[in-house]
């Protein structure tokens, strides 16, 4: 009877397995380093690398809940860091306008990919599959296949740089507080119609866990060098994103979408426009990841972002969306990117063989989404 | 009595909670057909999968004896080896294999090293055909190059590759035409007397009526009655299957019928992946303000079709002319067809109705969604309002307004669609087989509902394939055949004869 309370709880809170499990990855990697793994330098170093697989992750995982998939991102991530690389290297851009233009660009191509889907019906895989060959051409073409540098300072900052401590310390309080409020003004809208909700302690408890999760890493942080810029985008893209999702219209209709396409068109829903915007932030998204990579290697290559697309597909899965469309969630997508990160990050610091990296990363992957479908299986 | 081939006592089954099956015997003999006769959602479809394998031994209760010893079935497998063969109302083909290779599907003829048989596989194909006077096949022809009638029998045909002792039949007629009903029931005849058992399972009392022995009736889950037909006619298996005087099912509410206030004309549809073939044949039509419009026809008669065609969603390419209080109307997609006052419920809830995963409450509200949302937010507690409303005043039974709409019952997923579409205020409302698969008790409350909202002045298009539903509610009826429209008869004493021999002349002429 126990085991199967825990396992409901489970099955109720996905979230807490994963970040059962990510604590175990943390804990065996923080062993095997000689304590080395969780410190605030390398902490930083990993929210750092997570930022980018993250950044897609956001993107995709809309396409999945959609019921689509976009195997172009990694290529898109590439090509539209390069563009950046060669607009202030080769033409001299600014960073901002050059920032701006990318932006742009990669909206276009989303919207590319989603017309693509949406008006000539071509599956989303295939068209990710060309995308994917199409747009690492267009790379290499613009690239002569070198690698292009040095990318302007304040552009470095971008993924280099580091938020100011005292600012930083406020922005995490001010958060805090909000979430505080939001909670209660939740609840008491609640109550006030009479709407069941979940007892009080537990959303407190909720609260007192992110808090002292939140200043943990502050503390962490700050003890180094502060929040890493790309982190603090990645989590305002959190926010963004986890209110799109759950908070309107258009949230409403990705999951109404890819839980049952037919029933979504059959009750007025525009399918295909809900599908170009999905789409379409999947461009977007592209475009910050690949600037950020861009920044961080201070260079943009011909090679950059091969298998993005597959690190993010991965986080998604591993943070719960479901391969049929409908469910899915842009904090499990994180979490799951965040697991991908620390593998990378963990076995690189042992010195594991890249070869051994690839087979633990696909097997934890597999084994992810096995306990998944265990989990999820009704029986009767 | 040791003399029957297949004997059930005392079957029992729950579903969390809810007993679906309470205690149910059948019994049959070789050479004997028994008709299964229930409501839709008696519990005819779960007691075939308990008899089936579908649900294995050990998941529900009682006993089940097979040639006089128990079947402990854990599977279809199982039961199919035992020689019990079902044959789905969804025929179970594969529509690219050719007939000879789906006729052995799983139950392959072959040669050392489990290599396929063919020559085998074709004598022994050419003999069941045979058998089934089916003489001008051509076995390697895919299956999806023949109509729906030579499929049913290719079915039947599996199952006799398989050795079967016991047929099960669900509804096998549903998508056939009169021509082809005939063959198969002279087929089961002749299988009877070569001992082979059926149990046939239709809504259709004449063909009970006509080839069952022996009629057994289950309502609500519970055994009512076993009789041999002689002693039985078609009224006296309906009191048994409904349990009162049929008039009770149909609340009648007096309302008033307006003005015309929509018109169809020249609807024509053609099929998806065959443009030059019409399933809609030039059909107009003309809707009053609070009339119950029904269409009768046969599956296949292009009704669904027609009404998909009007709500803008028919898939393949459709020329219709649209006008609403006299004024033309062009509707592209459902989108616009709401936007214009028209709701649909489709007849397909798991395909086009519900999506599982959502709950209740965000099902209902799914087409009205932004009426709830200022600047793309939605007001979490005017939706959960709005929808606690529409559980409470349509009387769905669900555990939380916020559970899975998957988890409702097929009466109660029904009603929450009706909320849906309620919400969009539409003046035109289109049900597509509207009761299928939902239990007595939701009929009365959807056609209830029906009656009220055709007082509010709401006119309804109703599309149902059981003629004493259109009969009960319809202020008019439509008859379609072969996609034309055969008759536009108002209902005053309208008889289900008058209604068939409408329909009937223009299948036989195809």
């Amino acid at each position: 009877m126990r085991a199967q309370e825990f396992r409901a709880l489970f099955v109720r809170y996905k979230i807490l397995a994963l970040l059962l499990a990510l604590a175990v990855i943390w804990i065996f990697f923080h062993i095997a380093t000689d304590g080395a793994f969780i410190s605030s330098r390398n902490l930083s170093n990993l929210l750092r690398q997570t930022s980018i697989t993250g950044m897609l992750a956001c993107g995709m995982v809309f396409v999945i809940i959609a019921g689509e998939i976009d195997l172009s991102v990694g290529s898109l991530l590439g090509l539209l860091g390069g563009i950046a690389a060669v607009m202030t290297v080769n033409l001299q851009w600014g960073s901002w306008p050059t920032v701006v233009a990318v932006l742009l660009l990669g909206l276009v191509a989303g919207l590319l990919n989603g017309f693509i889907v949406t008006r000539l019906r071509v599956p989303s895989f295939i068209v990710g599959l060309g995308g994917m060959l199409a747009f690492r051409g267009v790379l290499q073409g613009i690239t002569h296949g070198a690698t292009i540098a040095p990318v302007p300072a304040d552009m470095v900052y971008l993924a280099q740089g580091y938020v100011n401590q005292t600012l930083s310390s406020w922005l995490a309080a001010i958060i805090f507080f909000a979430l505080v409020v939001m909670t209660v003004a939740r609840r008491r809208r609640r109550a006030a119609l009479s709407i069941p909700q979940s007892a009080a302690w537990r959303d407190a408890l909720k609260l007192v866990a992110i808090g002292a999760v939140m200043a943990g890493f502050l503390v962490m942080l700050n003890r180094y060098n502060g929040v890493p810029l790309p982190v603090m985008i990645l989590l305002a893209l959190l926010a963004i994103f986890t209110y799109v999702g759950t908070q309107t219209v258009f949230g409403r209709h990705i999951y109404a979408v890819g839980g049952n396409m037919e029933a979504s068109r059959l009750s007025g829903i525009d399918v295909a426009g809900v599908k170009m915007v999905v789409f379409a932030l999947m461009g977007l998204m592209c475009a910050f990841a690949g600037i950020i990579n861009t920044a961080r290697l201070a260079a943009g290559s011909p090679s950059a972002g091969t298998n993005g697309e597959l690190d993010a597909i991965a986080a998604c899965f591993i943070g719960g969306a479901s391969m049929r469309g409908g469910a899915g969630t842009v904090h499990g997508a994180l979490i799951g990117a965040l697991v991908m990160a620390s593998l990378d990050n963990g076995m690189s610091m042992m010195d594991v063989d890249n070869y051994w990296q690839l087979i633990v990363k696909g097997s934890i992957l597999v084994i992810a989404v096995w306990v998944d479908v265990l989990s999820g299986t009704k029986r009767d | 009595m040791s003399d029957y081939l297949f004997d059930m006592r005392g079957i029992r089954k729950s579903f969390g909670g809810v007993r679906a099956l309470d205690g149910i015997d059948l019994q049959v003999r070789p050479g004997e057909c028994l008709g299964l006769c229930g409501e839709n959602g008696a519990g005819k479809s779960t007691l075939m999968k308990v008899l089936s394998g579908v649900y294995p031994y050990g998941t529900w209760e009682g006993e089940i004896h097979w040639q006089g010893k128990p079947l402990h079935a854990r599977s279809v497998r199982d039961s199919e080896q035992a020689g019990i063969v079902i044959i789905h109302q969804e025929l179970m083909l594969v529509p690219e294999l050719s007939v000879v290779e789906n006729l052995f599907l799983g139950n392959e003829l072959t040669l050392p090293g489990r290599r396929m048989d063919y020559e085998a596989m074709y004598a022994r194909a050419h003999a069941l055909l045979k058998e089934l006077q089916l003489d001008d096949v051509n076995l390697s022809l895919p299956v999806k190059a023949f109509g729906g009638g030579h499929q049913q029998l290719f079915e039947i045909a599996k199952a006799l590759a398989k050795d079967a002792r016991l047929l099960i039949f669900d509804e096998p007629t549903s998508s056939l035409s009169s021509k082809e009903i005939e063959v198969l029931l002279g087929i089961i005849e002749r299988l009877k007397q070569r001992g082979i058992a059926c149990i046939y399972i239709s809504h259709k009392l004449d063909e009970v009526a006509r080839i069952c022995d022996t009629v057994s009736v289950i309502r609500d889950g519970k055994h009512v009655a076993t009789k041999p037909m002689s002693e039985l006619d078609e009224d006296s298996i309906i009191a048994m299957m409904v349990g009162r005087r049929l008039e009770t099912l149909y609340p009648r509410v007096e309302h008033e019928i307006g003005e015309v206030v929509f018109e169809a004309r020249h609807v024509t549809c053609y099929d998806v992946s065959d443009p030059s073939r019409q399933r809609v044949k030039d059909v107009s039509f003309s809707l009053r303000r609070g009339e119950i419009l029904g269409i009768a026809g046969l599956v296949g008669a292009g009704r669904t079709e027609l009404v998909s065609a009007i709500f803008g969603a028919y898939p393949g390419r459709s020329q219709v002319e649209l006008y609403m209080d006299g004024k033309p109307l062009r509707i592209r997609s459902p989108r616009d067809a709401i936007r214009v006052g028209m709701g649909l419920v489709s007849e397909d809830r798991k395909r086009y109705g519900i999506v599982p995963m959502l709950g209740v409450d965000q099902n209902i509200t799914l087409a009205t969604l932004q009426h709830y949302a200022s600047a793309g937010h939605v007001d979490s507690g005017r939706e959960w309002s709005v929808a606690e409303a529409q559980i409470a005043s349509m009387h769905i039974k669900a555990s939380s307004a916020s559970l899975p709409i998957a988890n409702l019952s097929g009466g109660n997923q029904q009603k929450a669609l009706f909320s849906r579409m309620l919400l969009t205020r539409p003046r035109i409302l289109i049900l597509d087989e509207p009761t299928r698969g939902v239990d007595v008790g939701a009929k009365v409350d959807i056609y209830r509902l029906i009656f009220e909202l055709a007082k509010e002045g709401i006119s309804i298009i109703l599309v149902s394939s059981e003629l004493p539903e259109i009969l009960g509610t319809s202020d008019r009826v439509l008859v379609m055949g072969e996609g034309r429209l055969c008759a536009d008869l108002p209902n005053d004493g309208l008889t289900q004869e008058q209604v068939l021999a409408a329909a009937i002349p223009q299948a036989k002429r195809a």
